[in-house]
C-alpha cells in the first residue's frame, strides 16, 4: 500500500436490515486508490459495487473497518463534514446524470461551488471554465430538457469538475447513452486522467472497464480480484 | 455557519418553487391570509378605539376633576355611594371658595331626563345648572354664540347654552343660536351652542343643556338633590395636588372624623377607561381566536404542502447533499419556502384589510356621520404591517420546520435512489 493514497479503505463491511433480513452489501473489503490513477470497479448487479462507490463517495460510513480519505478518518466525521469533502474533494458522474431540471448547464455547474461559498462572481468564471473543458460552452444557458443525453453527462463530468476535487467518481457513466456517446464520454475520462486527475468508474460493462489502469472485480460483496488491466485499450 | 451564497441559493429555489407552483400555493396560503387579515384588522379597531377616546379624553378635560357624591366608576362604589348624604349647595359652594390650588372650581346641579321642547318636538336630555365658569372648561368650549355671563347668571336670566346633541336634533342647519327652548315647560333662549365634546359611547355628554344655577333653581329646586362640584386643576400635573386639597377641604366640610373613609367620590376622566378597556379586551379576545384558528388551519394546510414538497424533491435533496449541500443549508431552502408561502399571505392580505378599513372608515364617516372616525388613519399603521410579516414569517417557520427537518435529515443515498 502507497502511503500517499488518497483512499485506504481497509476490512470496511456493510450490511443493511431489509425487515427481518440482515443483507451483507459489502464484507471485509480492503483497496488503496493512489493519486492520478485510473480504476474501475466492476462486477454484476447485487455485487456490491454500487455501496462501494457510495463508501468512496463518503455518501454512506461503513458498518465496521477502516476508512482514510486524504488521511482523515472518515468514519469520525459528521455528517456535515462529510457534505464538506463531498463538496471539495469528489466530484460524482451518475447514470441518470442527476442534473437540476429547472437550472441552465451553468447554474447545475455552478451548484457545488455555491455550497463551496464562492461569491457569484468565481462561480461564473469556474463553472464556463468546467463548460468549456467539456466542449459546451455554447451549451451554458440550455436546460437540461434541451441537451442530449451525451450533453447533459458532460454538464455532470463539468460539475463534477468545477472543484477541481480529488477524486471523480463515475457510477455507470455511460450507462444511459449510446454506444457512440459512451465512447466520447470514455475518451473525456481518459483525458481528465491525463491531465491529472484520479479518475474512479464502477461499471458492469467490459467495454467501459477496459479504459481503466486498474480493475477492481467485486462478486457478493467481496473483492474478487484487483490488479492492472493487461487489456487496456488506450 | 451558513454562507451567503448558500442563503442566496436557497431564497433563489424557494422563490422559484412558490412560483413553479403558484396555483397550488396561492391555495396553500389562503389560512395565512384569513389569519393575517384578522389580525391587522384587529389591530386597527384597537387602535382606532384608543385615538377615538383618547381624542374624547383630551377634549373633556384630562386635567377636570368632578367631586361627587356617586362613583363614575359605577359597580361595588355604587351602592356604598347609596348611603352617602347629599352634597348640598352650601357643601359645593364652600368647597369652591375655599380652594386655592385649581384654575377654576364651580357647583353643578344636574337633572337626569330633563325634559326639553321646541315647538311639538321634544327630548330628554340632562339639564345641568352651573356658573358662568363652565365657559372656561374644555367641556364648555362654545361653538356658535357665547356662555352666559356673571350678571344673566345672578339674575337667573332664562337663557341656556345648549349641547352638540341637542343643537343637532333641533336645529339640524345650526342656527339654534337666538332660538327659544322649553326646559320643563319654561321658555329659555338659546345664546351659544357646545361644540362637539363627546365620541364613543361619551356621546351622551353632548346631549345636555345648560342654564345657570339660579335659573335651575327656579325651575327644580335645590332641595332634595346631590350636588357636584367641577374643578379645573389648570394642567395634568397640578392634578394630584388639587385632588389632595380638595380632599381635605371637602372633608373638613363634611365632618368627616379622622381615620374615616370619604364620604364622596373624586371623579376623573380616567374613570371611563375601564369601559374602554373593556371594550378592547372583547375585541382582542375575538380576534385572537379568529386569528389563533386561521393561523391553525393555515399552518397545517402549509405543513402539508411543505411535506408534499419534500417528497416530490427528494431526488434534488439526494443532488444537492451528494454535491455537498449541509443539512442546514437543506433546511434553510424548506424554512424559506414556507415562510415565503406565508409572507405571500401576508402581501395578499395586507391590501383586501387596507380595502376594508377604507370602506368601514368611509361608511362611519360619511353614511353614520361618526366624525370621531377622523381620528382614526385612513392607512395601515406601519407598526401592524410589520407586526403581520413578522406573525406570518413566525408561522411560516413553524408549519415549515417538521417538513424542512426531514428533508435535512434525509440519506443521501436513499434520496437519490428516490424514483
Amino acid at each position: 500500500m502507497t502511503s500517499d493514497a488518497i483512499i485506504l479503505i481497509t476490512n470496511i463491511s456493510r450490511s443493511y436490515t431489509m425487515g427481518d433480513e440482515i443483507v451483507r452489501a459489502l464484507q471485509d473489503v480492503s483497496v488503496s486508490i493512489g493519486k492520478n490513477e485510473y480504476i474501475a470497479i466492476m462486477g454484476p448487479s447485487g455485487s456490491g459495487k454500487s455501496t462501494l462507490m457510495n463508501m468512496l463517495g463518503c455518501l454512506d460510513t461503513p458498518s465496521s473497518g477502516s476508512y482514510f480519505f486524504n488521511g482523515v478518518d472518515v468514519r469520525t466525521l459528521s455528517d456535515d463534514d462529510l457534505a464538506d469533502i463531498r463538496n471539495k474533494e469528489i466530484g460524482f458522474v451518475f447514470q441518470t446524470f442527476n442534473l437540476l431540471p429547472r437550472a441552465s448547464a451553468l447554474k447545475n455547474v455552478e451548484l457545488p461551488l455555491i455550497y463551496a461559498g464562492l461569491s457569484s462572481d468565481v462561480r461564473h468564471e469556474r463553472a464556463v471554465e468546467a463548460l468549456t473543458s467539456v466542449g459546451l460552452e455554447s451549451r451554458m444557458s440550455h436546460k437540461p430538457n434541451e441537451l442530449s443525453g451525451g450533453q447533459r453527462q458532460r454538464v455532470a463530468i463539468a460539475r463534477a469538475l468545477v472543484t477541481r476535487p480529488s477524486i471523480i467518481l463515475a457510477d455507470e457513466p455511460t450507462g444511459n447513452l449510446d454506444t457512440k456517446t459512451g465512447q466520447e464520454i470514455m475518451a473525456l475520462f481518459q483525458h481528465l486522467w491525463e491531465q491529472g486527475n484520479t479518475v474512479i468508474v464502477v461499471t458492469h460493462e467490459e467495454d467501459i472497464a477496459r479504459h481503466a489502469h486498474r480493475i477492481v472485480r467485486m462478486r457478493d460483496g467481496l473483492v474478487e480480484s484487483d490488479g492492472p488491466n493487461d487489456a487496456k485499450t488506450i | 455557519m451558513l454562507r451567503l451564497s448558500e442563503i442566496a441559493e436557497s431564497m433563489r429555489i424557494a422563490v422559484s418553487s412558490v412560483r413553479a407552483n403558484l396555483m397550488r400555493s396561492i391555495l396553500t396560503t389562503s389560512g395565512i391570509v384569513v389569519g393575517i387579515f384578522f389580525v391587522v384588522l384587529m389591530g386597527v379597531f384597537i387602535k382606532g378605539l384608543d385615538s377615538v377616546w383618547e381624542k374624547t379624553i383630551s377634549i373633556i378635560g384630562k386635567d377636570m376633576i368632578y367631586v361627587d357624591k356617586w362613583d363614575w366608576a359605577g359597580g361595588h362604589s355604587w351602592r356604598k355611594a347609596e348611603t352617602r348624604k347629599d352634597i348640598t349647595y352650601e357643601q359645593a359652594e364652600a368647597l369652591c371658595l375655599r380652594l386655592e390650588s385649581p384654575e377654576l372650581a364651580m357647583p353643578l346641579a344636574r337633572r337626569w331626563g330633563g325634559s326639553i321642547m321646541v315647538g311639538n318636538k321634544a327630548m330628554n336630555c340632562s339639564v345641568m345648572g352651573t356658573t358662568s365658569m363652565y365657559g372656561q372648561t374644555p367641556a364648555g368650549e362654545i361653538e356658535f354664540g357665547r356662555f352666559f355671563n356673571p350678571m344673566e347668571e345672578q339674575q337667573g336670566t332664562n337663557v341656556t347654552v345648549i349641547g352638540f346633541g341637542v343643537a343637532k336634533t333641533f336645529f339640524p342647519d345650526g342656527d339654534a343660536v337666538g332660538k327659544t327652548i322649553k326646559i320643563k315647560g319654561y321658555p329659555f333662549r338659546i345664546i351659544g351652542t357646545i361644540a362637539k365634546r363627546g365620541f364613543l359611547f361619551m356621546d351622551f355628554i353632548d346631549n345636555q343643556t345648560f342654564i345657570s344655577l339660579e335659573a335651575f333653581k327656579s325651575i327644580y329646586g335645590f332641595q332634595d338633590r346631590s350636588f357636584e362640584v367641577g374643578i379645573k386643576a389648570g394642567n395634568e400635573r397640578m392634578l394630584d395636588l388639587v385632588r389632595d386639597e380638595a380632599v381635605g377641604v371637602m372633608r373638613q366640610i363634611r365632618n368627616v372624623p379622622p381615620g374615616a373613609v370619604d364620604d364622596f367620590s373624586i371623579n376623573e376622566m380616567k374613570a371611563f377607561d375601564s369601559q374602554a378597556t373593556a371594550i378592547r379586551l372583547g375585541i382582542w379576545v375575538v380576534g385572537i381566536v379568529l386569528t389563533a384558528l386561521s393561523f391553525v388551519v393555515g399552518a397545517i394546510g402549509i405543513m402539508n404542502i411543505m411535506f408534499v414538497s419534500v417528497t416530490e424533491r427528494t431526488k434534488e435533496i439526494g443532488i444537492r447533499k451528494a454535491i455537498g449541500a449541509r443539512r442546514a443549508s437543506i433546511l434553510m431552502q424548506f424554512l424559506l419556502e414556507s415562510s415565503m408561502l406565508c409572507i405571500a399571505g401576508a402581501l395578499i392580505a395586507i391590501p383586501l384589510v387596507q380595502i376594508v378599513v377604507f370602506s368601514i372608515r368611509f361608511f362611519l364617516l360619511n353614511i353614520l356621520e361618526m366624525e370621531a372616525i377622523e381620528a382614526v388613519s385612513p392607512l395601515l399603521p406601519v407598526d401592524l404591517l410589520a407586526i403581520a410579516i413578522g406573525v406570518s414569517i413566525v408561522v411560516g417557520l413553524l408549519a415549515g420546520f417538521l417538513p424542512a427537518r426531514r428533508a435535512a435529515l434525509m440519506d443521501p443515498v436513499d434520496a437519490l435512489r428516490f424514483e
